[in-house]
């Protein structure tokens, strides 16, 4: 019996090429759509799924009077793990992070430089189940000077040596550290939000208790609660908890949550200051992918439905006999659905290798690691190949329900009903899947708008051609003096923090007419020329001076207005010369107004910023403009000039382009994934029409013929055969059209700085979708018009 | 011993508008070994009747008794049975499957009867040398001529070996010495002692059966003319 299925299954599949092909095509391309999304949204969700323990991470919001808007960071104060455990019986443990974005260890005559070493507490391994190989969880971090490294970086500082208890060198800025091994961990998988290559124990950096000290916010906590701890009830008590140590206005300024560890990758999209959160990615992205994922195979199953009920007159006469010789329904309905998911299974075959062909590619897109192998993860095969056979009865079951409905009686008879109902079931489902596809053409054209907004618009200075170095610090002046000698070099300055993300808030104080009134805001210190380099706008007052240093401000825009809201008639020049100063109350004044500019990425507005002229103890970031067009020149002069003058850090730079790039990656990724899938759905959509429209030709090609003796064109035929699928193209687009206004417009939401929604890339998309409906509509009609009528009448 | 007995038998057809009487309280037997011819104009409810015979279709009244068991109120799956090991069907257009050879659409009742694929190659190859078209097992039907692809649809309604066979003109797509072709190969069958009922047109056919049942307007005018 499975046999005879098999044979007629395969026989079919053969006799009509094109719809085998329309059907296995667009399933193949859904399910590798499907397949290439999952793998992603796999890795998006099993973010710090090694870790067993009931982890989370302690974040604030901060809200100074001064700031634009309050911000959700993720860094404490260092006693407020200590005391939250001390203070609630459901905080089980902390640890705490203090990281350090560079290292320079060294061995005998070996150095290497780590990137990445946290400081933290002897508890780390004991909330984290990150591997030790080497040592005993424990106690590797209870000492002073005690280090753990990863296995990769053991590697590189000792070779094949046993690297235990050995003793390291490094420097900080301040003094030379004394190390001793005392672990050495795996490598850190991939899919750790915490990324770094190596522990120092915290007690070897706060000596002096300095980690006790309630004010800062410098370190990222986490806690341990128990089991069942209750979430809700433990954050109502964080206010009480703030004002028993820090005062009673203290919860005016900061508010403290706590986030579930494997929320951590996912739901941080709004959190700033979150320096070690690798490859941070908003959940809601992984969700809409997963649903696209889930519409594209739809859209492809529906082709499957529509054309196997398109086609059932073709099929009804073995249904007719089969039930006249005594099959009974539900062996017809099982044929039918194992007709489908055999051909599930065919596309899915191909569905593999063609994931297994786009994965690099894909990989190389994204720059992810996705992996697609069924050694690595047998399981995997067990979903996709469940995943197909529910494919496979999801779109055969009602196909097989129809088919073996059919009166025996009629079908043998030649009877074969063309009820409306039929097609308008049909139509609905072409209708859906064109709304989808348009839906994701206009999706894609706003995206691909907004993001080529964001990155052409004026950011109010100038980022062209400049690099950044890190961690010049006092070698700064050096450095600069040697790079200015060359040509190559149309300037240098520096500044404590580099343009690109939003700058640590402190407290400023401003003195005009009135009493002294205490802000905070977004602090940077700079070199006296980074205003010129930038080209940043000044809107009052003067530049900074060589001879101002430690005693000029400038404010931005929004902080004047914030300044000068006790002086409401006053414009910025009020401003130039009153006392301006932060921690330490010396002499210093504001002396310009700079015009308000996107120091941080255009997801945030602007911030209020103070620029303080300080180059004491010299700056963290040197920014370098180079000669655009000698650029490899230029690097190799600043690398060769950075050798001899810090000798003991390697040299590393970074476009801030590139910087700028990377703020956008996950809306350059979406971008990415939503035009491919666009694409595809277009692709898997057509197909579909395609079948249907030359299944309609088919069916009406006695009425073709008729129509043409009586004196039918070509035009007029394709017109009549066309005339219903693009009114169902049009249709969809009035459905999709809202749909997608609405989607889109909580998507801009994101963004500070976005584009208005103009009805034109609405037109644009249905036209788009209506011209390539007409282009495989026509294909398929033009065939059927230009058939000699004669030839038509008679086969009948 | 009766093959089918029936009496009263009514079959109405109703659309929204209208309900028109196809068959109007109809009785007739017809026993073991017959052949027998149903003639009458187009419309007079011929084929309908051959159709409730082979069941096909329901009744709206009367009883029906096939090998004296009573079926009207018999379900799909239980008339899906009782034709399956009981009724061979032979159409006007034939109605083989395009996309199974010669072997393969005379094959097919046995699979569903459950027959055991040696057993099912022997009685398939016996009928296909009975009809002498073994050497055409492999086509595919579109490969035969009318005549030869009827002589098929024969065999498949012969090859379970069923009480019954129904014929819906069978000559009808023929010409004439096809047809005869055909026409003897029933005769032949009948000889061996299967029970046929033919729907046809043609007097020249109906001089095969033994019985001419005249029908008119969904009632019988005559039912034993002995040809």
């Amino acid at each position: 019996m499975f046999k005879n299925y098999f044979k007629i299954a395969l026989r079919n599949l053969w006799k009509n090429k094109i719809f085998s092909a329309i059907n296995i095509i667009g399933l193949s391309l859904g399910m590798t759509v499907c397949i290439i999304i999952m793998l992603f949204v796999q890795y998006e969700r099993n973010f710090d799924n090694m870790h067993q323990k009931n982890i989370y991470r302690l974040d604030e919001v901060q809200s100074w009077e001064g700031m634009v808007e309050p911000q959700e960071v993720a860094l404490s104060m260092p006693p407020m793990g200590p005391s939250l455990k001390n203070d609630f019986p459901q905080v089980k443990n902390y640890t705490r992070i203090f990281p350090l974005e560079m290292a320079g260890l060294a061995c005998n005559d070996k150095k290497v430089f780590l990137k990445n070493v946290f400081c933290t507490d002897p508890t780390f391994f004991e909330l984290f189940d990150f591997k030790l190989i080497r040592g005993d969880r424990k106690t590797v971090l209870t000492q002073p000077n005690s280090v753990v490294l990863t296995e990769e970086s053991a590697i590189k500082l000792f070779g094949t040596e046993d690297p235990l208890g050995k003793s390291v060198t490094t420097h900080n800025r301040r003094d030379t550290l004394h190390f001793t091994i005392t672990g050495i961990m795996e490598n850190i998988p991939e899919n750790s939000h915490l990324q770094f290559n190596g522990l120092y124990s915290l007690s070897s950096i706060f000596k002096h208790g300095e980690d006790k000290e309630w004010g800062s916010n410098y370190m990222v906590t986490y806690l341990e609660l128990s089991k069942n701890a209750n979430v809700k009830l433990l954050e109502s008590k964080f206010p009480a908890f703030l004002k028993k140590y820090m005062g009673n206005d203290i919860t005016k300024e900061y508010k403290l949550f706590i986030q579930p560890l494997n929320k951590i990758h996912s739901a941080s999209a709004n959190i700033t200051h979150d320096y070690h959160n690798y490859r941070k990615f908003d959940g809601t992205y992984t969700d809409i992918f997963f649903v696209i994922a889930i519409i594209v195979l739809v859209i492809a199953c529906v082709n499957f439905i529509n054309l196997s009920t398109a086609r059932s007159t073709r099929r009804s006469k073995e249904v007719g006999i089969k039930k006249a010789i005594g099959v009974s329904r539900n062996q017809i309905i099982f044929q039918f659905l194992g007709e489908s998911v055999f051909l599930s299974l065919v596309a899915m075959v191909l569905a593999i290798i063609l994931v297994q062909l786009f994965l690099p590619f894909v990989n190389d897109l994204s720059s992810y690691h996705l992996i697609f192998s069924f050694l690595d993860k047998p399981i995997l095969l067990l979903f996709v190949l469940l995943g197909t056979i529910f494919v496979g009865i999801i779109s055969g079951i009602y196909p097989a329900f129809y088919l073996s409905s059919f009166k025996p009686i009629k079908v043998l008879k030649g009877v074969t009903s063309k009820g409306k109902n039929k097609s308008f079931g049909r139509n609905t489902l072409v209708v859906g899947q064109f709304a989808s596809a348009t839906f994701l053409i206009i999706a894609t054209i706003f995206v691909v708008q907004q993001l080529s907004f964001i990155r052409n618009k004026d950011t109010g200075f100038n980022r062209d051609h400049v690099l950044i170095i890190s961690g010049a610090y006092k070698n700064y002046q050096k450095l600069k003096n040697a790079l200015e000698e060359s040509p190559l070099i149309k300037g240098v300055t520096g500044s404590s923090q580099k343009l690109g993300n939003n700058f640590h808030q402190d407290g400023i104080n401003f003195k005009g007419t009135g009493p002294v009134r205490n802000y905070a805001s977004s602090c940077v210190w700079v070199d006296d020329d980074f205003i010129s380099l930038y080209k940043i706008k000044i809107v009052a007052g003067k530049n900074f001076t060589e001879e101002g240093n430690g005693r000029e401000y400038m404010v931005n825009e929004s902080l004047a207005n914030e300044l000068l809201k006790d002086e409401p008639k006053k414009s910025y020049e009020f401003l130039i010369g009153k006392r301006f100063w932060g921690n330490e109350d010396t002499l210093s004044t504001i002396v310009g107004v700079v015009k308000d500019f996107n120091f941080n990425s255009l997801h945030s507005k602007i911030e209020t910023l103070s620029l303080g002229n300080n180059k004491k103890g010299g700056f963290h970031d040197v920014s370098v403009k180079i000669d655009g067009a000698k650029t490899k020149e230029a690097i190799d002069f600043i690398g060769s000039t950075y050798k001899t003058i810090i000798p003991n850090f390697p040299f590393e730079y970074q476009f801030l382009d590139e910087h700028f790039e990377q703020l956008y990656e996950a809306d350059t990724k979406v971008s990415k994934v939503v035009t491919s899938l666009a694409i595809i759905a277009i692709i898997i959509a057509c197909l579909g029409l395609l079948g249907l429209a030359s299944y309609s030709a088919e069916n009406r090609i006695k009425e073709i013929g008729i129509r043409k003796v009586l004196g039918a064109t070509i035009t007029n035929v394709m017109s009549l055969l066309s005339k219903d699928f693009l009114k169902l193209v049009l249709l969809a687009n009035i459905i999709s059209w809202p749909i997608a206004w609405f989607a889109i417009n909580k998507w801009l939401q994101n963004y500070a700085y976005r584009i208005d929604m103009s009805i034109w890339v609405f037109i644009l998309a249905g036209f788009t979708s209506l011209l390539i409906a007409i282009i495989a509509v026509s294909s398929q009609t033009f065939k059927a018009a230009i058939i000699n009528p004669v030839k038509n009448l008679r086969t009948e | 011993m009766s093959v089918i007995n029936i009496t009263d038998l009514e079959k109405i057809y109703r659309t929204e508008e209208v309900e028109t009487v196809a068959l109007n309280k109809i009785s007739f037997e017809i026993k073991e070994g017959e052949f027998v011819a149903i003639m009458g104009p187009s419309g007079c409810g011929k084929s309908t009747l051959l159709n409730i015979l082979g069941l096909l279709d329901d009744l709206d009244g009367g009883s029906f008794k096939f090998n004296d068991v009573e079926v009207s109120g018999f379900n799909e799956r239980k008339r899906a049975d009782m034709r399956k090991h009981n009724i061979g069907f032979v159409f006007q257009s034939f109605n083989l499957i395009d996309e199974l050879t010669v072997f393969e659409n005379v094959e097919l009742p046995l699979i569903y009867t459950g027959i055991a694929t040696a057993e099912r190659k022997k009685m398939v190859d016996e009928v296909l040398d009975k009809i002498q078209i073994a050497h055409r097992r492999n086509h595919y039907p579109q490969q035969l001529s009318g005549g030869q692809q009827q002589r098929v649809a024969v065999a498949r309604a012969v090859v379970n070996k069923p009480k019954l066979i129904l014929a819906d003109e069978p000559t009808g797509n023929l010409d004439s010495r096809n047809g005869n072709d055909v026409m003897q190969l029933l005769t032949d069958l009948n000889e061996q002692g299967t029970t046929i009922i033919m729907v046809t047109h043609s007097e020249h056919d109906s001089r095969y059966t033994h019985r001419l049942i005249n029908m008119m307007d969904g009632q019988i005018v005559t039912q034993n003319i002995k040809v």
